[in-house]
């Protein structure tokens, strides 16, 4: 497998060349110190060791609020002329990577979804490695997932850098005055054994409709929905329309819902299908390690660690797997 | 048959006339003004759109006529319900859809048919009831047990008993208590749905039953359905989710790791009574 080599001091060259596509962004530190993918200004605004973001790159594809259709008295319900900016999104981890291609599963399907194609074919994925902690689990962060255009890989004094489409192969032509060319051995996978558990679990569909922890999460929980937002596969979505003080016109617009929220299991007439939190919780378990519709057996986790890392309680979900056996890397 | 897409633009709509039923639900006529955007089954749903207020999944009430009108059962339960009980003859709404299976007809063919409406449940079971009563000599019989809460609330009663007298409908009303101002209509049995079953004996595999109500008339009907013969692969049951799509995107309808609004919303009894939640 050929590879290049881009030296740490020419880093700037490549973020600048990178910038001719499109709204450089990347991780970055906010003012109040939280760890986001937001516009990058300089090369020393990057984060180029960050674990995680609190938020992952979803919020690119499926905006927490996107109008879907305007309505106007004289025109009726019509399409908004929304148009998505071109972004060259740096620095996205393997883990990322791979929520992003689930997500495309599930939008770009048999129905492919109009807005997330928009945003989706406005966005070019330049993946960095990163080193996993105690939160994370994920098989790939020594493999290239495929989904990116571009991929950096740390190594001693720069990084490899790899093209995973022909669209990130048309943008790195041209560098080659920053590149050297290398012959490296592809890397034998390294098979997590907590994610070897999760398949296990999904292609077999066990719910541990027995285990003590359902009562045990279900008491702790704050239903606060956190473990949600920040999962670089949840995307469940509400869809509301809001009138104008104009008294004319509206805007229908879909936004991140949340299945931990007592509301998301509600219909007509105030009967619940998910009252209480165990009932949520198990929604959550089934969609998100199970998998729905025609994604069932397969899970949509891909042990970011993000939800492990915000939930103020400390729930962890995959205790369910490991009980009787730790199997936390 | 293909749905269509999530952010599909709804098809205008005229209310083209409107007949209160009772207090709190009335009998909307929608004028399409564009095509239909496809022809429906009975038990498939539409995405209903009142402009400012949003949209609602409803299963019409009739089948799908020449003149691009459909019958729509609305009753006031929220907010979007609560705009439309208060529009006028005229206003433009909007349609998408339709949207799910429907009920499966070519399998109800020569076999004896129950149908179990509970409250509201009417309005798809009575666009099924129309649609059997259209192709009535492909079913060996057609019998409808419908319950509302008092006689107050019964919905379609004059009709559904000019229906019967054809003799093509055996009809069996019944209400969960009578009221003072009703005694006078001994029309109808006072008791809860399922006590229209008792007794009643049915051919298993020559048999089916469609069950459209509320969703504690599920749990209690299906045993005394068992009971009467009917099989779990013969018992359809129209299940009530929140969808707000209609394409298996939102996730809000799922039932166990199937879709309501895609995979249903009509499911085979013997294919979801496994599924914890699904009744």
């Amino acid at each position: 497998m050929v590879r290049h080599f881009l030296a740490d001091n020419s880093l700037g060259q490549l973020l600048d060349w990178l910038s001719r596509f499109g709204a450089l962004h990347g991780p970055i530190r906010t003012a109040e110190g939280v760890e986001v993918f937001g516009p990058v200004q300089a090369e020393d605004d990057l984060l180029l060791t960050c674990r995680r973001t609190l938020i992952p790159p979803k919020k690119y594809l499926l905006p927490p609020r996107q109008v879907i259709l305007n309505y106007t008295a004289a025109d009726g319900y019509t399409l908004p002329d929304e148009t998505a900016p071109q972004v060259i999104l740096f620095g996205v981890h393997p883990c990322d990577l791979q929520g992003i291609a689930y997500l495309d599963r599930v939008f770009l399907g048999d129905r492919p979804d109009r807005l997330y194609r928009r945003h989706r074919d406005a966005i070019t994925l330049v993946g960095l490695s990163c080193e996993p902690d105690e939160f994370c689990f994920c098989t790939s962060h020594e493999n290239i997932p495929r989904n990116a255009d571009l991929f950096l890989q740390h190594v001693e004094h720069g990084f490899l850098v790899s093209t995973g489409t022909s669209k990130g192969e048309g943008m790195i032509a041209g560098l080659e005055p920053l590149l050297s060319d290398l012959n490296i051995a592809p890397q034998p996978l390294s098979e997590n054994r907590m994610m070897t558990r999760l398949r296990e679990v999904a292609k077999n569909g066990e719910t541990f409709p027995d285990s003590p922890l359902w009562e045990h999460f279900a008491t702790r929980c704050l239903s606060c929905g956190a473990c949600s937002v920040c999962c670089p596969t949840c995307y469940c979505f509400d869809v509301l329309e809001n009138g104008a003080l104009d008294g004319t016109t509206a805007e229908r617009f879909r936004e991140w819902d949340n299945c931990l929220f007592r509301a998301h299991g509600e219909v007509a007439g105030g009967t619940n299908f998910r009252p209480d939190r165990r009932e949520r919780f198990h929604y959550r378990y089934l969609h998100k390690y199970l998998g729905f519709g025609a994604l069932a057996g397969e899970p949509a986790c891909v042990g970011c660690g993000r939800c492990r890392v915000v939930c103020p309680v400390g729930i962890d979900l995959t205790e369910l797997f490991t009980e009787g056996g730790d199997a936390r890397p | 048959m293909h749905a269509p897409e999530f952010d599909s633009v709804p098809v205008p709509a005229r209310i083209q006339s409107i007949r209160q039923l009772t207090a709190d639900t009335s009998l909307f006529r929608l004028k399409v003004e564009e095509k239909l955007p496809s022809t429906f089954l009975p038990g498939q749903f539409i995405q209903l759109s009142v402009p400012a207020g949003g949209e609602i999944p409803i299963s019409p009430a009739d089948v799908p006529s020449d003149d691009g009108t459909m019958e729509l059962c609305i009753r006031r339960f929220g907010h979007v319900t609560s705009l439309l009980l208060r529009a006028k003859e005229g206003d433009r709404l909007g349609i998408r859809g339709p949207f799910g299976n429907g009920f499966p007809v070519d399998a109800m063919s020569g076999k004896d048919v129950l149908l179990l409406a509970g409250g509201l449940g009417i309005a798809p079971l009575r666009s099924l009831l129309f649609h059997l009563l259209r192709h009535r000599s492909d079913v060996r019989s057609l019998t409808l047990m419908y319950g509302a809460r008092e006689p107050a609330v019964m919905l379609f009663k004059t009709e559904l008993l000019d229906l019967a007298t054809t003799g093509s409908l055996r009809l069996l009303l019944t209400v969960d208590f009578l009221t003072e101002t009703c005694q006078t209509e001994p029309t109808c049995n006072v008791g809860l749905l399922p006590t229209l079953l008792k007794g009643v004996q049915l051919e298993p595999g020559n048999s089916c039953a469609a069950v459209c109500g509320p969703p504690a008339l599920y749990r209690c009907t299906i045993d005394e359905l068992l009971l009467a013969g009917v099989a779990e692969g013969d018992i359809y049951l129209s299940l009530e989710r929140r969808m707000k799509c209609g394409v298996g995107l939102c996730c809000h309808c799922a039932v166990g790791q199937l879709f309501c609004c895609c995979n249903g919303p009509v499911f085979r009894y013997g294919d979801i009574k496994d599924i914890p939640g699904a009744l």
